[in-house]
């Protein structure tokens, strides 16, 4: 079976660690956007589709947090999986109470972070398709009306 | 003080030497009617002999007897025996004697005739000033063991910090390290790649290099969960649960050893209100500690009892012990008798860290050969966050060193 990539926005002020990491998750089919910043995450997101952001938490200017707030409330579909170098775990909480799909300590094993993209990616597809669902169902019943 | 009062509560051992035997039996039981019982020595020798036998308190001493004369046994005593305090009796013909004796260190002398009340109230006042050095002493070593406990837990309390700091810079990295390494194996595995000279030597050294950056971050995390402080929650916790979950989460460990768990949990066991969260990582370093200390066949008994106002809970292992002369230093951070690589040396630092915050100690008992058992004292009720800031930003180091301040 042929793996549809995975559209993955990768967000993190340390450029060898977005280019190393957008190098692996190319190997393993996903097709991969970098970013160095909050503000730079937005801009991508405003002009391309993106299943998941991979997100950084602690970052200059706009922090992994503030940019999280964004996404969710423009581009409430998009999955994101938050990164944190910090061994605290009270960040990751709040970013998975304001609507983030799960979290990862740095350095995460790869392993893991492929298996967080597959099901974030998944639920991302299931939120599309339920959405796509109840429209279909919308517009039948209005045919219906008429 | 009540005179009264030494002979109900702390009976004096009183030794009454004199050659003149009616005038000591005499004194001995006048003595004994106001609460004193002394002992009795008719010489030198026989005081010198009975001192070898019994502590005494107070001698009361007669200068001028046959053999070995006062001043020398006062001499004897009070290089031998500094704690006893000494009464010495001296007739007119001899209180240059008595005051040579005072510089050879007598608590004082006193001539006969001697009213008995003098003598009564003198034995008192010596045997006060033995409770107050002993006091004193008492109060100089804690002292200073206090002061080194301070210096040693500032020194820690800094350091920690420090290399809390320094292992977040790390982590970043550690990350980069970690992806390229992965990145290497993936570009391993290509096709183009495969048959490359001495394939398996470059995947070997890849995989070094992983095993010694996950080494590297357990050290980091460790470090980080050690300084961190808003995350707390005090909730009812029972410890017989949170024990049950450590035991779950080290079965891994115990799984290819024949190590059996026995719990000794007090019936009905009450909740306490604590941070479940910290105390899951003390039971499961503990018991990660025991499991490596059996290393292959023992048992770890855990023991969980009510005590008043607090509860107590023991972790004990049947195996190698550890030395005494790393008693002290195994709650230093990066303490480790482990094999390199295997342990951060900072599993008790955490563990001891983590009970300051929440009010409660840690204390350690072991023999080599026997094994080690720790035991653990949690307060019932860490009621508030108030409590527990106060637990945690005025830890007991501040609160000892206000002490001393005054």
């Amino acid at each position: 079976m042929i793996k549809i990539p995975t559209r993955v926005l990768l967000v993190d002020d340390e450029k060898d660690f977005v280019e190393i990491l957008g190098f692996r998750l190319k190997e393993v089919g996903e097709s991969v956007t970098p970013a160095h910043s909050g503000q730079e995450c937005l801009e991508i997101l405003e002009n391309n589709d993106i299943d998941v952001v991979i997100l950084d938490i602690l970052m200059p200017g706009m922090d992994g947090i503030a940019t999280l707030k964004e996404i969710k409330s423009r581009y409430p579909l998009v999955e994101v999986i938050m990164l944190t170098g910090h061994g605290t775990t009270e960040s990751a909480v709040e970013g998975m109470k304001l609507g983030a799909f799960d979290y990862l300590l740095k350095p995460a094993h790869f392993g893991e972070l492929t298996a967080k993209l597959d099901s974030a990616r998944k639920r991302k597809d299931e939120q599309v398709e339920r959405i796509r669902k109840a429209e279909v169902k919308l517009l039948l019943r209005k045919s219906g009306d008429i | 003080m009540k005179t009264s009062d030494h002979a109900k509560h702390q009976p004096i051992r009183l030794l009454l030497v004199d050659d003149e035997n009616h005038f000591r039996e005499t004194m001995a039981k006048r003595l004994a009617k106001r609460g004193l019982d002394c002992d009795q020595a008719g010489n030198g020798n026989e005081c010198l002999s009975m001192l070898e036998k019994k502590k005494m308190d107070v001698v009361v001493l007669d200068v001028k007897m046959p053999g070995l004369s006062g001043v020398e046994v006062l001499q004897e005593i009070t290089h031998t025996y500094p704690k006893t305090e000494v009464i010495l009796l001296t007739g007119h013909a001899t209180t240059s004697d008595g005051i040579e004796g005072i510089k050879s260190g007598a608590f004082d002398y006193l001539m006969k005739p001697i009213e008995l009340e003098h003598l009564y109230n003198k034995i008192i006042q010596a045997y006060d000033k033995i409770q107050r050095i002993e006091a004193e002493q008492k109060e100089t070593e804690y002292r200073k063991q206090m002061e080194q406990q301070m210096i040693a837990t500032e020194r820690l309390a800094s350091l920690g910090t420090l290399a809390a700091g320094v292992a977040h810079e790390i982590n970043n990295p550690l990350a980069i390290i970690r992806e390229s390494t992965g990145w290497m194996r993936q570009l391993f595995a290509r096709d183009e790649l495969k048959n490359i000279p001495r394939h398996e030597d470059f995947k070997g050294t890849l995989d070094k290099i992983e095993k010694s950056v996950d080494r590297a971050s357990r050290i980091t995390h460790q470090l980080l969960g050690f300084v961190r402080k808003s995350e707390t929650t005090v909730t009812e916790v029972n410890l017989a649960e949170l024990a049950e979950e450590a035991i779950r989460l080290i079965m891994h460990e115990t799984q290819n050893r024949d190590i059996k768990i026995v719990r000794h949990v007090e019936p009905a066991l009450a909740f306490i209100r604590s941070d479940p969260n910290q105390l899951r990582q003390v039971f499961l370093n503990l018991l990660t500690n025991a499991v490596h200390a059996i290393r292959s066949v023992g048992t770890i008994t855990i023991d969980i009892q009510d005590a008043g106002e607090s509860q107590v809970v023991t972790v004990s292992d049947t195996g190698q012990g550890i030395p005494r002369e790393n008693l002290d230093r195994i709650f230093e951070p990066f303490f480790s008798t482990k094999p390199t690589g295997e342990g951060t040396g900072l599993g008790l630092f955490v563990t001891r860290g983590i009970l300051d915050k929440l009010g409660g100690t840690v204390a350690v008992e072991s023999e080599i050969g026997l094994g080690a058992s720790f035991c653990i004292r949690l307060p019932k009720h860490l009621k508030k966050m108030d409590d527990f800031n106060e637990c945690y930003d005025k830890n007991w180091f501040n609160k000892i060193k206000s002490r001393f301040k005054g």
